[in-house]
């Protein structure tokens, strides 16, 4: 079977990933932040927050290589592009390959409110 | 002249931006920056009055009425104590509103303000955001000569 991590991923990562440290160990996300109104206020819709969702995306399988354990992902504090977050969530986000050859997406929140 | 629905309106807006840790504080602005929060807006709220008590009547139609406002007060905040926070904003909002000398004054002897309720509102951002969204009712004359 085709391996979808070298042939789509890392060529991917290659090309658009940024260095990141989760921890204190040094991997490549990519950077998902992306500006959207939040609209968090009221039932008649009368005020919105604009706000922006932090996010990045890193290989499953990369993170297992460098000992990042799935047990510590949440809390994780995640630097990359002069910003350092704290992973608040995740979404795991499979390949063909099964869910431990797919990408990861870190929801983040501002570290220094954690 | 006198217009006491924007003198109430007005002195909300003074009201608001005057609570502890407020940053922004406007009128009838729908968007808010996360970068400003905690923040707040007063929206200005639907009147009704009591034209229709008498419509059969032939009381002039410049008599005085009775009308009651109801302005939404939005605060919003993040943190990841958004909760505890936004109750500290709330207490201090109903505190200032209800007690307010110049507020009483406006809506007169025969006039009045409630606090009718709150909602509340959750989500993520850059963090944890929350939203909290007061109404209050201020009944007042409505007198035609002081227009």
């Amino acid at each position: 079977m085709t391996d979808y991590g070298a042939v789509l991923f890392d060529p991917v990562y290659a090309e658009l990933g940024v260095p990141a440290v989760m921890g204190t160990t040094e991997i490549t996300v990519i950077d998902n932040i992306r500006a959207k109104p939040l609209a968090i206020v009221t039932s008649t819709g009368a005020a919105e927050v604009r706000s922006m969702g932090p996010s990045a995306f890193a290989r499953v399988y990369e993170l297992v290589a460098k000992g990042i354990a799935r047990s510590t992902w949440l809390g994780a504090t995640l630097a990359f592009n002069g910003k350092t977050w704290a992973v608040r969530s995740y979404e795991l986000r499979g390949s063909p390959n099964g869910e431990d050859a797919g990408e990861v997406l870190f929801l983040l929140k501002e570290a220094a409110a954690s | 002249m006198t217009d006491r629905r924007e003198e109430i309106l007005e002195r909300l807006v003074a009201l608001v931006a005057a609570i502890p840790n407020i940053r922004w504080a406007q009128r009838n602005n729908p968007d808010i920056p996360d970068d400003q929060l905690p923040a707040a807006s007063v929206f200005d709220g639907d009147e009704e009055s009591n034209g229709d008590i008498d419509i059969g009547s032939s009381r002039p139609p410049n008599r005085p009425y009775v009308v009651r406002m109801t302005p939404e007060i939005i605060i919003a905040e993040q943190s990841n104590e958004v909760g505890s926070d936004l109750a500290t904003l709330r207490v201090e909002l109903i505190k200032r509103v209800l007690n307010d000398a110049a507020l009483l004054a406006t809506v007169g002897t025969n006039g009045n303000i409630r606090y009718l309720g709150c909602q509340t509102d959750l989500g993520w951002g850059r963090s944890l955001q929350g939203a909290l969204q007061a109404q209050f009712t201020f009944k007042y004359p409505l007198k035609i000569e002081e227009l």
